[in-house]
């Protein structure tokens, strides 16, 4: 019997990225619980188009670019709401519970960075957490923002400067010692 | 707080780009030399290097992954109801015009004749769904056996069929019936509706059959009306219904927008018995059509897997071919 879709070249392409595609939604949602209905949608509509991929496409920036335009979708949908469970869910994040001492000052740093990250204008915190989190280049996070290269660039650098100014404080300890 | 001569404002963009490993050759020793003559800049160099360890240590912070497999189990699932329902279609050329023909995961889910004016009419692309793509590739077997079968090479078409765009349980039982007809044997409507138990519900079985979604496999061609008249077929497409009956062994004469069979120039069987007769064999001729099969030829009665009468012998007094 003839196969109608390419099903096991799909079921490759979930088995490979699945996972990181919903990282990349968490991250973006900021954990706001929509990352697992965003994921399943991203590969929902991936299959549909994946027999009109040509062949030797980058699949995982093709996913990515996906991602990205239901997330940025979700975000516009969801306005103000999203801004309301962002706060939520940096509480939440506040609440953590008890660590080793050690661990007290990384964990605030790392909220912190989470806070900052998530304040950050859309198009610059997409090609942020693309570009550093999960470290696509910038041709494809041009591709997945439908911007030229170097747009992508410089969002990613703006985003770094604000992260930069906003933990300041926090490099009193890191930096060089002066001579 | 950033330094402000023109030069350190100058090399930021490039410090930043060594900060995050990404510089070339050239950047990497600009930004060298300036940092070796700027303190400031030194600093924020190593800020930025302690940033970019910073966030390599928020990479690899763990996010949820413990929900993971039970999303992918999740995504499974959705992907396969979506996979069940998805068809892949084909438009070909055929001896009878245009045809499209769509399979499913479950089987063929949908013949259709097309207008000649190369356009897909909206019952079909309703009948196709939005997850319809193009896949002449998968639908080629099928188009190559079809093609057989309307040029008389082949009898049968031992398709899986995908049943799920059937308009009701009513539609399914006539299809049923139906499919259950075999090759060049023709019944009338009313004996149909008789064959599922319904015998006042012609016109409804009539109208079933009319949204017949897999005409040629499920052959709604071998079912007439009761006066003989082949009555309607694919829209107005009568003159289809009689190149399938002829390709099948049936015979037909033309009459005004319609052709007729001649019952006394076919075998005749009562539905439900074992044995075939020729049309004068007892009182077969005054008998309703919806009580008999009809078929044009000996042929395919025995094909059939029925044997001639032992009273009207028609293996010893065939029709006149």
């Amino acid at each position: 019997m003839v196969k109608v879709m390419a099903e096991d070249a799909f079921e490759a392409v979930v088995a490979a990225h699945h996972a990181e595609i919903r990282r990349y939604l968490l991250r973006i949602t900021a954990r706001g619980g929509d990352a697992d209905d965003l994921s399943q949608e991203t590969f929902l509509r991936a299959f549909r188009a994946y027999r009109a991929l040509p062949p030797g496409a980058n699949v995982r920036a093709w996913l990515f670019a996906i991602a990205t335009n239901l997330g940025r979708n979700h975000f516009r949908a969801q306005g103000r709401r999203r801004r309301a469970y962002t706060a939520a869910a940096l509480e939440m994040a506040a609440d953590a519970p008890d660590r080793a001492d050690g661990q007290v000052l990384a964990d605030e740093t790392r909220a912190r960075m989470e806070r900052v990250i998530t304040g950050l204008p859309p198009k610059q915190r997409l090609a942020f957490i693309m570009r550093k989190m999960h470290e696509l280049d910038y041709t494809e996070i041009g591709a997945s923002l439908s911007c030229s290269e170097e747009s992508a660039r410089a969002h990613v650098f703006q985003a770094l400067r604000k992260i930069r100014r906003d933990l300041a404080g926090q490099f009193s300890l890191g930096t060089e010692s002066r001579s | 707080m950033s330094p402000q001569h023109p030069l350190c404002r100058a090399i930021e963009p490039d410090l930043l780009s060594v900060a995050m490993g990404e510089a070339g050759p050239t950047a990497v020793a600009r930004v060298e030399a300036h940092v070796a003559a700027c303190r400031l800049c030194r600093e924020e160099l190593g800020h930025y290097r302690a940033l970019e360890g910073m966030l390599d240590t928020l990479r690899r912070a763990p996010l949820g992954e413990d929900d993971a497999t039970l999303a992918r189990a999740q995504l499974a699932s959705r992907l396969a109801d979506l996979r069940s329902r998805m068809v892949g279609f084909g438009i070909f050329p055929s001896p009878l015009g245009r045809i499209l023909i769509a399979r499913s995961e479950q089987g063929v889910a949908l013949v259709q004749y097309l207008p000649a004016d190369g356009s897909l009419p909206a019952h079909v692309r309703r009948l196709l769904g939005d997850d319809a793509v193009e896949d002449r590739a998968a639908t080629e077997a099928l188009r190559a056996e079809l093609v057989e079968y309307l040029e008389g090479r082949r009898a049968r078409l031992d398709w899986p069929l995908d049943l799920r765009r059937m308009r009701s349980d009513f539609q399914r039982r006539v299809l049923e019936a139906t499919a259950a007809l075999p090759y060049g044997a023709i019944t009338s409507y009313a004996g149909i509706a008789a064959r599922i138990g319904a015998p006042s519900a012609v016109r409804p079985v009539a109208q079933a059959l009319r949204w017949n979604p897999l005409p040629i496999v499920i052959p709604c061609h071998r079912v007439i009306g009761s006066s003989g008249a082949l009555t309607g077929y694919a829209g107005r497409h009568v003159d289809l219904k009689q190149r399938l009956l002829a390709v099948e062994g049936v015979k037909t004469v033309a009459a005004r927008h319609d052709f007729t069979i001649d019952r006394e120039a076919m075998y005749t069987m009562v539905t439900g018995e074992r044995e075939y007769c020729v049309p004068t064999c007892g009182s077969l001729l005054s008998e309703p059509l919806s009580r008999l099969t009809l078929f044009g030829t000996r042929e395919r009665a025995e094909a059939a897997g029925f044997e001639p009468c032992t009273t009207c012998r028609p293996d010893l007094h065939p029709l006149p071919a």
